[in-house]
């Protein structure tokens, strides 16, 4: 863990127009994430998790504020840059997985690729590599519906991580998992987040879950209300 | 793998909505080809006639005859080049069904007016030399199978002889072959001088004067002043482009050209409606998918791209199989077609023409799709779970 | 849970309630249906217009006798001579001026048809003075008759309809002589129609014709007449003549057109295979939205039979509404276009596009097949949901 900040966002507010209503979601939000950090980040129905995962993941913008990655200010980049920020820098990670149901494990895997210039050499070694770091080097060619949900969300992992980016985010990725198979794909999060550095933000409704990251928030009508690690958060 | 696999991959990872749409475009293109093959059958006699060729015919009808002097008074008119004459005989082979387009030709001038079809000098001089002696295009030569020194009886349904019979025999001369494979040649020409001494009713009179000008511009003022020769004599005549004399004739059948593109319209515009709403609804299913690779960092052109490229992919799968199946039905019904549409072939015109619809159909489903991929807001679509 | 006629009953009334929901596809599947019929029944109303116009131009009690082995009256060539001796054949009738007797000539003109401003042939045909009266509902409807010996010309309504410059006291000229239009006669819709009439002497001497005809009609005294004209010609060595009635010699005629219908048939068949291909996407697409559904019903007992009729009926429903869009369609585009075309004699046969009740029953008989083999596949898919698609997501 390295004191340098991944994120810095300051004061963001997010407000969502629903019919004639205006609902806020966050009003003055400040948070920085240091890089190396897994953070969960918990809290009940709308209290705006999965809005700030998306905020963080380039898919959603503030409506006012400023969201720094590394410095530079993310939340005005154009439709196109975002795409390619997020191509080099987030991994997804979904409750469903979402995998292409007609793409077999590697080809699910290769997709973030694909946005990259390389050759297909090197595009089989990282897929690889990826696939073996979670354990479906087996598994390579099945089809997601051949797979089970554990297996799935290894394969959504690996997809994740294969164009080694710095920033993991996960939306409740152990959701539709039972236990034995949610601890299993945490401990690889949480490996990842060890041995590779991985900064990973994850969202969850399991406290249990909530548990294998350093640190936890808990988000509670758009403001933290609850700090774990000082540290991590500022 | 590369972006191609995976706009394979979504169009062909359900099966049967593939096939049925791949099947209803096929259809549509068979139709298209087959249908665009007999249009141009018919055009045929209109695109491939020569530009600087006029026909004249009596003004009453092109069926009433002319007299044969007109034909030496035309040749003086300045800006004409070649004359010629023809009469109908109206033949055919052992049975009236069998129809044999027989002209009955000067050979002296005949060629001098056609030249683009040609026969082999040695063949011409011998036609020449034997008054029973006649020409046959190439496409009858192939499609009877006859042979330059073959006899052959043709029967006219118009003319008896004077002894009361209404066949001739005559002796295969040579072949007259044409220049662009395109050009009729399904007719046989046979001696004016022999038909008209042993026909019952005898005289010098003529069907047509086909004549080709100097210069084709010079084609209206020709025929203006050939008109104005025979003004208010026994029979007058009407001058027109050989195109204009063609189009006038098909016509007559009734505006097939019409028929049939209104029903290439009405299967294409079926086709659209159904391909068009098919990939509307397969877009519409993969929703979240859009949404995911538009996380993975795709950017919305991109997508946009893929969904377009797949409807393509689509539109030119069923349509390239359905041209090549109309290719194929169109060279299997071609021997039975020789004698009511000599020139049905499905040309390179049809097929580039296919190719371009093949496009349309392609970008006129795909683009809503595609466009609505492009537009999809991302947090929504995967929020929808 | 009722009777299995309630079950079919309610899953049938879910799914037509359901179809707004899905209005686009329902849309296509409606609407290719619809299109299909009209394509066939477009040719269907041009092919049984010209059988009609045909048809309705022979008389069983008028024979016509053209050259032996000629077949149509182009191809007909007959002396004076042979007109002098069949008039004095038995099986003619005779009124006051003695047998009933036409012999007729034409040659073929150019008009210029109104739609494309071609020219295009049509017949000018003398007839003898019996001839005007041989002809089926026929009547003179505006000015007077040609008299015998003019260049005068009566024209059909038909002609007047689809080309220009044959209105009543209208000239014109053939070869060196001024042709006049002075009356205009009405034929009932028949091929009659389609031509101009003139004195029939007039017209050999115009046309250096010498005292020859291409055709003979005679008035028949009774049902053996043929069969006695016949027998007679049968008897005179100099004449070769085939004879048969008016109404077999125009439906003759009309048989190359009637092969319109079939085309019609094979454009049609093709097109509704396309169809087809759309009615089954939208119908399994259907299933499949419904799934839940169906599944649900068949857990609490509903048959599997019941999700099929459902399906099978949803189906049915668009496309015989397509059907009737198609015909109606078809109806109003197309019943009563009068245009031309070219017929057995080498002329003009002018000729109204006619939506009969038999191509009606034709094209919603096409519809229904659509519908019932678009249906069925996908009904056997929804009777065979697997009832755990109730409980998935």
């Amino acid at each position: 863990m390295s004191n340098e900040l991944l994120f810095d966002l300051k004061n963001i507010e997010k407000r969502f127009v629903r019919g004639r209503e205006s609902i806020s979601i966050f009003d003055g939000l400040n948070i920085t994430i240091k890089k190396g950090t897994f953070v969960s980040i918990m809290g009940p129905s709308g209290s705006g998790k999965t809005t700030l995962l998306n905020m963080l993941g380039g898919v959603d913008r503030p409506t006012s504020g400023e969201i720094l990655f590394e410095g530079q200010a993310i939340q005005n980049l154009g439709e196109g840059e975002l795409a390619k920020w997020r191509a080099r820098h987030v991994g997804f990670i979904f409750q469903f997985y979402n995998l292409m149901p007609m793409l077999n494990a590697e080809k699910n895997v290769e997709l973030p690729l694909l946005l990259k210039n390389l050759s297909k050499a090197q595009r089989n070694k990282s897929v690889e590599t990826a696939l073996k770091l979670v354990g479906l080097s087996d598994r390579a060619r099945h089809l997601p519906k051949e797979l089970s949900g554990g297996q799935q969300q290894r394969v959504a992992i690996a997809r994740a991580i294969v164009s080694d980016p710095d920033l993991l985010l996960c939306d409740e990725p152990t959701g539709d998992l039972d236990r034995t198979t949610a601890t299993e794909i945490l401990e690889t999060l949480q490996l990842l987040n060890k041995e590779f550095g991985k900064t990973i933000v994850m969202v969850t409704h399991d406290p249990v879950a909530a548990s294998f990251a350093n640190v936890s928030l808990h988000l509670d009508k758009g403001q933290f209300i609850e700090q774990q690690s000082s540290e991590a958060v500022a | 793998m590369n972006n191609f696999t995976l706009v394979r991959k979504n169009l062909t990872r359900n099966k049967l909505r593939l096939f049925l749409n791949c099947f209803a475009i096929f259809i549509a293109f068979l139709l298209f080809g087959a249908l665009g093959a007999i249009k141009n059958a018919f055009d045929a006699g209109v695109e491939l006639s020569a530009d600087d060729r006029l026909v004249t015919v009596n003004k009453i009808n092109f069926t009433q005859p002319l007299p044969l002097a007109y034909v030496n008074k035309i040749r003086t008119l300045e800006g004409v080049k070649d004359v010629t004459w023809a009469n109908w005989f109206g033949g055919y082979y052992q049975e009236p069904k069998n129809q044999l387009m027989t002209f009955a030709v000067d050979p002296e001038s005949y060629f001098e007016v056609y030249d683009d079809v040609v026969v082999d000098e040695q063949e011409l001089e011998n036609w020449k030399k034997d008054r029973q002696g006649i020409l046959i295009g190439e496409r009858i030569a192939n499609a009877r199978g006859w042979k330059v020194g073959d006899r052959i009886p043709v029967s006219s349904n118009i003319f008896s002889k004077h002894d009361g019979s209404s066949t001739w025999d005559f002796n295969i001369s040579g072949i007259v072959r044409p220049e662009n494979p395109q050009t009729d040649t399904s007719y046989t020409l046979i001696h004016y001088k022999y038909f008209m001494e042993t026909q019952i009713w005898g005289g010098d009179w003529i069907g047509w004067i086909p004549l080709t000008t100097q210069n084709p511009e010079l084609n209206e003022e020709v025929s203006r002043a050939v008109d104005k020769m025979f003004a208010n004599s026994p029979a007058e005549t009407e001058t027109s482009t050989e195109a204009q004399f063609s189009k006038a004739f098909v016509e007559q059948m009734g505006d097939i050209g019409f028929i049939i593109m209104s029903v290439v319209m009405a299967a294409f515009f079926t086709i659209l409606l159904i391909v068009g709403n098919s990939m509307w609804q397969s877009i519409k299913e993969r929703t979240s998918e859009i949404a995911v690779l538009k996380t993975l960092g795709f950017t919305a052109e991109k997508v946009f791209a893929m969904v377009l490229a797949e409807s393509f992919l689509l539109a030119a799968l069923g349509g390239i199989l359905g041209l090549g199946g109309a290719w194929l039905s169109i060279k299997a019904i071609t021997p039975m077609t020789q004698s009511i549409l000599p020139a049905l072939v499905l040309g390179h015109q049809v097929f580039i023409s296919g190719l371009m619809f093949i496009a349309i159909l392609g970008f006129v489903t795909g683009i809503v799709p595609a466009w609505q991929a492009m537009k999809l807001n991302t947090i929504e679509a995967l929020s929808r779970r | 849970m009722g009777s299995l006629f309630a079950q079919i009953s309610a899953v049938v009334k879910m799914n037509l309630l359901s179809l707004p929901k899905r209005v686009g596809s329902s849309l296509t599947t409606l609407l290719a249906v619809a299109i299909v019929v009209t394509v066939l029944l477009a040719f269907m109303a041009m092919g049984q217009g010209f059988q009609k116009t045909m048809a309705g131009s022979g008389s069983e009690d008028v024979a016509i006798m053209l050259r032996g082995g000629s077949a149509a009256e182009l191809n007909s060539g007959l002396g004076g001579d042979v007109y002098t001796n069949v008039s004095s054949s038995p099986g003619i009738a005779k009124d006051e001026n003695g047998p009933i007797i036409s012999g007729e000539l034409y040659v073929v003109v150019d008009g210029v048809k109104k739609s494309s401003q071609t020219e295009a042939n049509l017949p000018l045909r003398g007839i003898g003075p019996a001839g005007f009266s041989l002809r089926k509902n026929i009547s003179l409807i505006d000015g007077r008759m040609f008299e015998e010996g003019k260049t005068e010309i009566i024209v059909g309504t038909s002609i007047l309809s689809q080309f220009s410059g044959f209105e009543l006291g209208s000239k014109m000229k053939f070869g060196a002589t001024e042709w006049t239009v002075v009356g205009v006669f009405d034929a009932g819709g028949s091929v009659f129609g389609s031509e101009l009439l003139t004195d029939v002497r007039t017209l050999q001497a115009q046309f250096n014709r010498g005292n020859s005809y291409q055709s003979i009609r005679v008035r028949l005294d009774g049902p053996e007449a043929i069969q006695k004209i016949r027998d007679f010609i049968e008897s005179d060595p100099r004449l070769n003549l085939d004879v048969m009635t008016e109404q077999a010699y125009y439906s003759d005629q009309s048989r190359d057109m009637g092969r319109l219908v079939y085309m019609g048939w094979g454009l049609a068949i093709f097109m509704a295979l396309g169809a087809l291909a759309g009615a089954l996407n939208t119908m399994y697409t259907s299933v499949e939205a419904k799934a839940v559904e169906i599944a649900t019903l068949r857990a609490i007992g509903f048959k599997g039979i019941s999700a099929f009729f459902g399906t099978l009926v949803e189906s049915l429903v668009l496309a015989i509404i397509g059907g009737v869009l198609g015909t109606l369609i078809a109806f109003l585009l197309f019943d009563g276009i009068s245009t031309s075309t070219m017929g057995g004699s080498f002329t003009q046969v002018v000729f109204d596009f006619n939506v009969s009740a038999d191509a009606f029953k034709s094209g919603i008989i096409l519809a229904v097949i659509i519908g019932l083999v678009g249906g069925f596949f996908p009904a056997w898919r929804a009777s065979r949901m697997p009832l755990l698609k109730a409980f998935s997501s």
